[in-house]
């Protein structure tokens, strides 16, 4: 007896076969017809033509009807051209640009908004900077009781992104008003402090006045109405309709590429803006990927999943990565600047000649090793002379005998004279990060030749700059970028800025107050060469001090596939990123 | 068998709530804080302190707890300290990839783990067991981390074969997401199946040698049935238990996976909250981890009791 399984197969098989049959169709059958026809006949031997009838079988052809359709080669439906960019990041922080103070959030809010002024793309220097939602330079005048006034006339027809219910609209004074204000404030800013003392208005709508309580050079204000930190311009009624929290994750600029979605610890979406004031961008949209680990982004570009990622600031990985075939590997600036500091208000630091001991046992090109030119390039100053004005070059410090050219031997005399023939011990913390971790390391093996015994203790980068704040080292590496020079002198060698007891307390490791009055007058001098030459006489003063010992500036280093063409040339960008424009060109 | 798993279920309560003021108490300890993550060097001081102000972290220690603990219990996991996101939302989003590899990597472990720890013990003392004890051996010394990357220098980038990176979109395309689940399962299941292959085929040895299984073979029952039907009944009860440790240990372990392959899951939010001092983030994640590790410990059990009624009883 055939089981129920064999049984059902059977019946299958045989009900497939029946639908493949009158699926055929069946033959349609002859049929037997009369028909009327004339023929010609032989009668009596004459030829006659006679009509008959006759009966004929006919198969009825039956007629088809075919359609045919005839369809155009379809077009092939291309993909939309992302550029898909792994950054060195954990997840979001804010895409509002007036919070926007990490590294990964500055290139994305660089890609959304524009300023009244812009940094030409690639190219960081004040020198080169242009209009952007400006139409031309400001025009500047002083009012009669010593304030400055600044005049910008606005581009017509720059449009708002569209965002959710919110239709595109047009930006106004009206906007650039609201988002200067909104950067003023320290509720709505992290940048709030850069603009105290300034009145905004917008008096007509493609008109903004900007007053200053306190005149400031164009080096100086400049840069706080350019595309950087609180410089950029949000979008007025997309932020009072969104609500600044919501506009942290759903930012609404005016930029060449807009918002399009935001996955969590995985990647923020960018559309191109078809309506972009410059044109419309050449690439469909960039895919902004978190990837903290560096080996993830390494696979990620060589599988080609990846067109651009951050890479490491090290000779040996740009080595590593351009001999890979269709990768390239660009370094560039800005740089951000690596400085020892000394804690004056330490024994023995607190001594001008065991500092300056200390700087004479330090070799820079033994620093400058560890992460190898180009990516790194020695200074001689706070600031740095080849990304902003007032900087020490070489040959200037040299000339001033202030480079402190390594002289071990002499280092160890000064500490014998000064009352350390053995040398000394000291303790310090640094962060796991690399580029700190191997500069305090090296330093250890340095010091050591002079009998220095430093003690270093390595923990996560929080915890060090939270630790450095609270004064727990006494010889404290920091690494950082700062606009200006302005910035970099208040911030690190201000004494209202020196570390827990200051009036404004920030990164004064050294507790420095020798040079407040040349910093404020820098400052307040509205002729660049003045200006500039302040700066530099309150550096040469921290050097003449020892204060802090400039080490070097680490620059950006990104990979990216052949087939990425930036648009421009990278020679710096203060977003720490290549700078993805309207330019930008994508082949796979 | 419901009274035992209510009870189980009521003693969980303190153990999370436990694990939770643990965390709670470790972040805070921890130097840094998420307003200055959150606003980087570059803020000046008065910028933290705003945001510190706005973000809670000036309440008194013990309101925070509680009013962590009370959302906690409304199902609210709060806000995102770095970007305002709510957690909930994010948890929602993670938790479906940790799940997914997680699972994936255990069925792995189970998969060829329990035939190779078998066809070892089957094959004692000759070249088959030998190499099989020698790659367990090899596969339990290499950090998980180390063996993902291998895996995808080799397979994702020499043979582009798999993804290098990424979870795919589960959402909208699970089954091409499926294909980034390769490497990350292999990392995780391939450690995974080197401890259960040394368990099984331990625990194969100790079953044979027992008398019921003499008995079978005197019987004349084939050796295939004498292992699938008598010995490795007996010899599962310390493989479940191996997989319910395992299935707890791959849950922390795919921290690190997460991570290295660049899955939007638990694992890689976790290390973000800590790299970021996000402490409802990281707070919320850690709870949600110790939930697992008791559910997957009274899972365990219950298994445990179904295989062996004795237990049960």
């Amino acid at each position: 007896m055939p089981s129920k399984r064999t049984a059902f197969l059977f019946s299958s098989i045989v009900l497939v076969l029946a639908l493949v049959l009158a699926a055929c169709g069946a033959t349609p059958e002859p049929e037997v017809v009369v028909q009327t026809v004339v023929v010609e006949k032989e009668v009596e031997g004459e030829t006659v033509t006679v009509v008959e009838t006759v009966e004929v079988e006919v198969t009825t052809q039956v007629e088809v009807e075919k359609e045919v359709v005839i369809t155009a080669t379809p077009e092939p439906v291309e993909e939309p051209l992302i550029l898909r960019l792994g950054q060195n990041a954990a997840d979001l922080s804010s895409l509002d640009p007036h919070f926007a103070t990490t590294t990964e959030a500055r290139g994305l809010v660089d890609m959304i908004f524009n300023g009244l002024m812009r940094y030409q793309p690639g190219n960081g220097a004040f020198e080169a900077m242009e209009p952007d939602l400006a139409e031309d330079f400001p025009e500047m005048e002083m009012t009669d009781d010593g304030m400055q006034v600044w005049t910008f006339t606005l581009r017509q027809g720059v449009m708002c992104h569209p965002s959710g219910n919110l239709a595109s609209y047009e930006l106004t004074s009206e906007d650039v008003v609201y988002s200067l204000e909104k950067s003023a404030n320290p509720e709505r800013s992290a940048y709030a402090g850069e603009y105290t003392g300034m009145i905004f208005e917008a008096v007509d709508d493609y008109t903004v006045r900007i007053t200053l309580e306190q005149p400031l050079s164009p080096v100086l204000f400049y840069p706080k109405v350019a595309n950087y930190s609180g410089g950029f311009i949000v979008c007025s009624q997309a932020v009072e309709a969104l609500g600044d929290d919501k506009f942290k994750t759903y930012p609404v600029g005016t930029g060449p590429f807009m918002f399009d979605s935001y996955r969590p610890q995985e990647r923020v979406t960018l559309m191109a803006n078809p309506d972009y004031f410059r044109g419309a961008p050449q690439i469909d949209g960039v895919e902004y990927r978190y990837m903290a680990d560096v080996s993830s982004r390494e696979a990620g570009l060589l599988a080609g999943e990846l067109d651009v990622i951050n890479g490491q600031p090290d000779i040996a990985w740009v080595d590593k990565m351009q001999v890979e075939s269709g990768i390239q590997v660009d370094v560039f600036g800005v740089g951000e600047v690596a400085t020892v500091h000394f804690n004056t208000t330490v024994t023995p630091l607190d001594d001008p000649d065991v500092r300056k001991a200390l700087a004479y046992a330090m070799d820079r090109d033994e620093f400058l090793a560890l992460f190898g030119e180009p990516v790194a390039e020695n200074v001689y100053s706070p600031v740095p002379s080849k990304f902003l004005a007032g900087g020490l070059t070489q040959e200037e410090a040299e000339a001033l005998d202030l480079d402190y050219a390594v002289d071990r031997d002499l280092a160890q005399q000064m500490l014998a004279d000064a009352g350390y023939p053995d040398g000394f011990a000291l303790e310090v913390i640094t962060s796991e990060m690399t580029g700190y971790r191997r500069i305090y390391e090296n330093m250890q093996a340095q010091l050591a030749e002079v009998g220095v015994d430093l003690t270093v203790n390595v923990v996560d980068h929080s915890t060090m700059h939270a630790q450095i704040r609270e004064d727990v080292n006494p010889i404290i590496v920091y690494i950082a970028w700062r606009p200006n020079a302005d910035v970099y002198l208040t911030r690190f060698y201000h004494s209202d800025s020196i570390v827990v007891t200051g009036a404004s307390p920030d990164t004064n490791f050294s507790h420095y107050a020798a040079i407040d009055d040349m910093i404020e007058a820098a400052r307040v001098e509205t002729d660049a060469d003045a200006q500039i030459e302040l700066w530099k006489e309150a550096q040469i003063q921290t050097l003449e001090d020892m204060v802090s010992y400039p080490l070097h500036f680490q620059q950006q280093v990104y990979a990216r596939s052949d087939g990425v063409d930036y648009g421009h040339e990278l020679v710096s960008v203060l977003a720490l990123y290549p700078g993805i424009t309207e330019n930008t060109t994508l082949e796979r | 068998m419901l009274r035992y798993i209510i009870r189980r279920l009521l003693l969980a309560i303190p153990i999370l709530l436990a694990v939770f003021t643990l965390v709670f108490l470790v972040v805070r300890v921890i130097p840094g804080d998420p307003a200055t993550s959150a606003l980087g060097d570059y803020a000046s001081k008065e910028a933290v302190e705003a945001l510190r102000e706005r973000m809670g972290l000036n309440e008194p220690l013990h309101i925070q707890y509680l009013q962590f603990l009370g959302n906690l219990l409304r199902g609210d996991f709060g806000v995102s300290l770095i970007n305002g996101q709510p957690i909930n939302e994010q948890v929602a989003y993670a938790l479906p990839y940790t799940i997914q590899l997680t699972l994936a990597s255990v069925f792995l472990g189970i998969l060829l783990g329990v035939p190779l720890g078998v066809i070892t013990a089957m094959n004692r003392n000759n070249a088959i067991d030998y190499l099989g004890r020698i790659i367990s051996l090899v596969g339990l010394s290499v950090p998980a981390f180390y063996f993902g990357i291998l895996l995808m220098l080799l397979l994702a980038v020499k043979i582009n074969v798999f993804p290098a990176v990424g979870g795919g979109d589960l959402r909208e395309d699970p089954i091409g997401s499926l294909k980034f689940l390769v490497l990350p399962t292999l990392t995780l299941g391939l450690i995974m199946t080197t401890s259960v292959t040394r368990l099984a085929r331990s625990a194969m040895l100790n079953v044979l040698s027992e008398d019921y299984v003499r008995t079978a073979r005197a019987k004349g029952l084939a050796e295939r049935a004498v292992v699938v039907r008598h010995a490795l009944r007996s010899a599962l009860l310390p493989i479940v238990s191996i997989t319910g440790f395992w299935a707890a240990s791959l849950i922390g372990d795919s921290v690190l996976t997460e991570y290295i392959f660049s899955r939007p899951g638990l694992g890689k939010m976790l290390v973000g909250a800590i790299l970021q001092r996000d402490y409802t983030a990281l707070q919320s994640v850690m709870v949600i981890y110790a939930a697992f590790v008791v559910i997957i410990n009274l899972l365990t059990d219950l298994t445990y009791g179904f295989l062996d009624p004795r237990i049960s009883n």
